[in-house]
């Protein structure tokens, strides 16, 4: 069955959009569009994004070994991206900052700007301000940026384990995650003011 | 306590459809999947032209030593012996799918990673787009082809034909980087032995109007 499209067609621009605006009106659809929300996570009083994004990947991965069990789906064919340990940290740690200092993630900054909200147009533009520097200076760092490459490695793969095995033993993280972050808001919460 | 009641009935639902959906996964029994590449998405990547790197891409990368393409001649070792492209390593196309004692692929430690993009060429394009192809159809991954072989090379890179004086900026710079590249890779002095792709011209016998002809009708 998939991939349901070549990358290469003409459409994918079109699909991209589409999905484009299902990922925005999701995200808007969880609350995401508030930096309150979004930096809750940081200061402790609001989980939904941890809550939200584990439920989503943990949804996708079962989702997509099903469909790959029943050869509905060609796992070989989806494009993983390579992984740069450096640039992963380092890029990971710049990302974290930007979004505690800032209040949106470049995705919530284009839903949050599709609303309305003056400070994500902001961040919007800082992000393309950004996005051209790093473009003007990227021989500079090209170095680091490709170096230490793992390639496009599975987890499971890194650590010997079947994917499957892998599978349940996230899910169940996840569920251990959702128990305890519940149990740390709810202290928070009691302890400072809402926001 | 206040501490359990926040985990709701339908929390703990959820909860369990997840973990018996992923324990469904991990206790049924593995299906084998068709292990090779189907034809329908082989026939799309075939037809698509993302596999070729362009003499000019190769040049650059050979000059700028990058260190995440493996150029592969698949051709014979002796023709490999005679003229290679700086930094490639020799695997000929009948020797690609040679397997050890274990009978695990030989090469599949270089043909199927991660980190380098293979580029493979041959005289032409034949021989490497061969070997692309029974590489796709094992799965392997990261595999490139140099679109025109050597025969491509020689007429791109080191003996350059001038753009007319009509040409675009773009069609002129290209000629410039050309140029630059010949000189680097020692100008018109290689030349490659077989043309695989260009078929041996047949000699031409002509017929000498003295001679009768014999027999025939």
């Amino acid at each position: 069955m998939g991939p349901l499209f070549n990358a290469n067609d003409e459409w994918s621009f079109v699909i991209a959009l589409v999905i484009g605006i299902a990922f925005g009106f999701i995200l808007e659809s969880a609350g995401f569009s508030s930096s309150r929300k979004l930096a809750g996570v940081f200061y402790g009083y609001d989980f939904v994004v941890l809550q939200v994004f584990f439920t989503a990947a943990i949804t996708a991965a079962i989702g997509l070994l099903f469909f790959e069990y029943f050869g509905w789906i060609d796992l070989s064919a989806i494009w993983i991206n390579k992984f740069y340990v450096g640039s992963a940290i380092l890029g990971g740690g710049l990302m974290g900052l930007g979004f505690i200092i800032g209040g949106f993630c470049p995705g919530t900054s284009a839903c949050a700007s599709a609303i309305g909200k003056i400070d994500a147009m902001l961040f919007l533009g800082g992000f393309i301000i950004g996005v051209i520097i790093f473009d003007l200076f990227y021989p500079l760092y090209k170095p680091f940026y490709k170096a230490s490459s793992m390639g496009a490695s599975m987890i499971y793969d890194v650590l010997g384990m079947n994917k499957y095995v892998f599978l349940l033993l996230f899910v169940i993280v996840a569920i251990l995650s959702f128990v305890g972050t519940a149990y740390i808001q709810q202290r928070v919460s009691k302890k400072t003011k809402k926001y | 306590m206040s501490d359990i009641r926040i985990i709701k009935k339908r929390y703990i639902f959820m909860a369990s459809v997840f973990i018996g959906l992923a324990l469904l996964l991990v206790l049924l029994p593995e299906r084998h999947t068709l292990k090779e590449l189907k034809a329908e998405r082989l026939l799309q990547e075939v037809n698509d032209n993302t596999r070729y790197f362009t003499t000019d891409d190769v040049a650059e990368k050979i000059i700028a030593n990058d260190a995440y393409m493996q150029l592969i001649d698949v051709r014979t070792p002796e023709d490999y012996k005679n003229f290679h492209l700086k930094g490639a390593i020799n695997i000929p196309i009948d020797s690609i799918l040679n397997k050890d004692e274990d009978g695990n692929y030989t090469y599949e430690g270089i043909l199927n990673q991660d980190l380098k993009a293979n580029v493979f060429y041959s005289n032409g394009t034949i021989y490497s787009n061969q070997v692309w192809l029974l590489l796709r159809r094992l799965k392997y991954k990261n595999n490139y082809v140099m679109e025109g072989g050597l025969n491509k090379w020689i007429e791109t890179i080191i003996k350059p034909t001038k753009p007319s004086a009509t040409a675009s900026q773009k069609e002129l710079d290209r000629y410039d980087f050309r140029r630059a590249a010949s000189m680097y890779f020692g100008g018109a002095s290689v030349t490659v032995s077989a043309e695989e792709d260009v078929p041996a011209p047949t000699p031409v016998i002509k017929k000498s109007a003295s001679k009768e002809e014999e027999g025939g009708c």
